[in-house]
């Protein structure tokens, strides 16, 4: 019969592939056509046994023997080693590249190499002392001095028992309220002028 | 649990690919440490199924090289008599589906896929089996989508032709 729809378009249209357009129109041509019929019944129970193949088990115990067999994460010691290759890849680099602009064997350049770190080094190492040691004595004198101030709050607030405590925080509160106005009216009478 | 979620659909789509299930539990613990080890290349933008199957696929290419397997390229045209059995309808032969019930067809059927390419025998298993759509199995494959339905296509009659010569 003219018209026959090909094998494939049978499988899109029982796999619901087909756009409405086909389907409508596979379907006509079906209506008239036993031999279309009959090869459309075959595809239909080839497609059934096609979709319900039978799963393959898998064991129980499958996910934690995989789990067992995973290769433990990176170690810190290992995310070290790319950068030190390139390190000393770069530094290899650099000295042959400076000894075939030079042309200073390998031995000057390693000498000369060890001479600028060592001027270098002579140079910053007091450098970065000298501040370290001011540095620990600022902090010392300041550690020192607000152990002071701690010590001497505790024991003036100690001497002064709870009512002193009271009136003390009283007349920090009016001190303070008593600095605000006044800073507010600063700040009126600047508007003013 | 990405292992528990996963073991049967990669167990499934390996087995039919390897035709043993020893083998098939192997190469799906294999699958699931490349993806463990690649973990840091997944971009969220892909489904994670797709990237694993392509994953495994990728795992199976490799499998066959190393063996030095025949694999039919998808580009490659089948042979002359693959060829000959594509769209043929009304069919004059005899009707295959009905010699058989449909448990026997499924055993003939398990039997044939171990005989056809593996370029097809993968779509096949990949629609029908994992029940990926078209387009999914396209971005596994990298294949275009209108690629991917005839050659499911060529597949199912490939098994349907064998079953019939069984």
């Amino acid at each position: 019969m003219r018209d026959c729809r090909s094998a494939e378009s049978f499988y899109l249209y029982l796999e619901g592939e087909l756009d409405p357009a086909e389907r409508r129109g596979l379907e006509a041509h079906l209506e008239a056509c036993p031999a279309c019929r009959e090869a459309l019944a075959e595809r239909r129970l080839l497609h059934e046994a096609f979709t319900s193949l039978p799963p393959l088990e898998v064991p129980p115990d499958f996910a934690l023997s995989v789990m067992d067999n995973l290769p433990e994460p990176a170690t810190v010691g290992r995310r070290w080693l790319a950068p030190l290759i390139a390190a000393t890849a770069s530094l290899v680099v650099g000295l042959f590249g400076f000894y075939l602009l030079t042309g200073e064997s390998l031995s000057d350049v390693l000498v000369a190499v060890s001479r600028v770190s060592g001027s270098a080094t002579g140079r910053f190492l007091p450098l970065l002392a000298k501040m370290f040691k001011v540095g620990t004595l600022l902090l010392d004198v300041a550690s020192g001095f607000m152990m002071m101030l701690g010590k001497g709050l505790v024991a003036f607030l100690s001497s002064l028992g709870p009512d002193g405590i009271c009136l003390v925080l009283g007349l920090g509160l009016l001190l303070s309220l008593l600095l605000l106005l006044g800073a507010k009216r600063l700040l009126s009478l600047g508007e003013k002028t | 649990m990405i292992v528990r979620k996963y073991e049967h659909p990669l167990t499934n789509y390996l087995g039919r690919m390897t035709g043993e299930r020893e083998a098939a539990l192997d190469f799906t613990q294999e699958v699931f440490i490349k993806v463990y080890c690649s973990l840091g290349s997944y971009r969220p933008a892909y489904k994670f199924s797709t990237w694993l199957f392509k994953i495994a696929s990728n795992h199976l290419i490799d499998h066959w090289r190393k063996k030095k397997l025949p694999t039919l390229s998808l580009d490659q045209p089948v042979d002359e008599d693959e060829r000959s059995l594509t769209p043929q309808v009304p069919d004059p032969g005899p009707s295959v589906a009905r010699k058989f019930e449909l448990a026997e067809i499924r055993q003939k059927i398990e039997r044939a896929l171990e005989s056809i390419p593996e370029a097809f025998r993968e779509l096949f298993v990949l629609r029908h089996v994992n029940e990926f759509s078209y387009e999914e199995i396209a971005d596994i494959k990298s294949l275009p989508v209108g690629t991917v339905k005839n050659r499911v296509f060529q597949a199912k009659e490939m098994l349907r032709r064998r079953m019939e010569g069984s």
